[in-house]
């Protein structure tokens, strides 16, 4: 089986540009945008890892359908998702992510 | 004399401390919450001493009989047989001329039925330098792990275990005022951007090499760490929304207009967007 990795991720990119662009341009607010991409996040999650649950499940209790494959194909895809839509997180949250990476420098008194 | 008195002294003091009303007024004391929270903080123990024991017996891929070189970095051969002593039920020592059996009769037993894999080990056993028969005693330290082994596999409920524990641990010394709450948030986003990390870069390589159709040793230590590190993350996610709860709270109320049972806050801030 081959997995696509540019094709699920394209509408994606695309999406987050749109809506990036209009809370810059000052058509939707900040709330909106950060929202909307919160909410993709937290549905490629469920999805993903719901799916790749299921699967460990599976292989833990030997059980073999025939609609495994399938599930391990949308497990992947929304994988590669939820890893893009993480950089979009991240983008998003820069600021405390970045105190996160590097912890702000304590301020020295004049 | 007074070493003596001393002693009495701190004896009935211990006593006092020690007695059956002190500790039950000092329990009563307590609240229940925090009761909970330091019953769960031994979770993390618990789970510590299961992953050694299920790290020590099985194979974590489920191999059987798994010849050399092996199929990942774990390969061990101490009784030189060729073939991988985690996927097997016994490891056994081999001869130029013949496997020797154990002193235990149900090791021999199970050294028979398990080894019928002759073209497996076939030109893969490595040279003895000691022509003596050994015989290897079963310990029970590494023989108590099942062929099937499926269920050992990957280690989902130890560091869930460990995880909730540990969260529970920083969650409880952030609510006692030790823990900062900046510091707090920093360990568990941490934690879970090193499982993002780890598991979506693992996927993605497995994903490629699956897609080039590449078979590598390193697939089945690759998809060992992409499952351990999916744990991880998930579990750092639901940790993630237990520390942002209000903001996910938020996101209802902003995307679909669900109202939110939480206090109003300061209306100057945007609500939904800050962490």
């Amino acid at each position: 089986m081959v997995y696509d990795m540019i094709l699920p991720a394209l509408p994606f990119i695309g999406g987050y540009l749109f809506t990036y662009s209009l809370y810059r341009m000052d058509l939707i607010k900040k709330a909106f945008h950060v929202n909307i991409w919160n909410f993709i996040i937290g549905a490629a999650f469920l999805i993903s890892g719901g799916v790749g649950f299921i699967l460990l499940l599976f292989m833990e209790f030997g059980v073999k359908l025939p609609i495994n494959p399938q599930l391990l194909y949308w497990h992947v895809e929304l994988g590669v998702t939820l890893a893009l839509v993480t950089i979009f997180h991240f983008h998003t949250y820069w600021k405390s992510s970045k105190t996160m990476f590097f912890p702000a420098k304590r301020r020295v008194k004049a | 004399m007074m070493g003596g008195l001393t002693h009495k002294l701190s004896r009935d003091n211990l006593k006092s401390a020690l007695g059956k009303e002190n500790i039950k007024s000092k329990l009563e004391k307590i609240p229940l919450k925090e009761k909970l929270l330091l019953a769960a903080s031994t979770i993390p123990f618990i789970a510590a001493s299961t992953v050694s024991t299920s790290c020590a017996t099985t194979c974590p891929y489920g191999m059987v009989n798994d010849p050399f070189p092996g199929q990942c970095s774990r390969y061990m051969d101490v009784g030189g047989d060729g073939i991988c002593d985690f996927s097997q039920a016994t490891p056994v020592t081999t001869t130029e001329a013949a496997t020797t059996t154990s002193t235990d009769d149900t090791t021999s037993t199970t050294v028979e039925s398990g080894h019928g894999n002759g073209a497996n080990t076939e030109g893969s056993v490595p040279d003895q330098p000691d022509t003596n028969a050994t015989v290897v005693q079963d310990s029970p330290g590494t023989d108590s792990g099942n062929l099937g082994g499926d269920g050992d596999n990957y280690l989902v409920m130890p560091i869930s275990m460990l995880l909730i524990g540990g969260y529970l641990i920083t969650h409880f010394l952030f609510k006692k005022g030790i823990l900062k709450r900046n510091k707090h948030r920093r360990i568990w986003n941490l934690l879970l951007t090193t499982g993002y990390l780890g598991s979506g870069g693992t996927g993605v390589i497995l994903a490629v090499l699956i897609n080039m159709g590449i078979r590598t040793a390193l697939n089945p230590s690759l998809t060992f760490w992409h499952v351990e590190l999916s744990i991880l993350m998930v579990m750092g996610t639901l940790i993630h929304l237990h520390i942002y709860r209000k903001p996910f709270r938020n996101m209802f109320r902003v995307l679909f207009g669900f109202k939110s049972n939480s206090r109003r806050r300061n209306p100057s801030r945007v609500e939904g967007t800050s962490k």
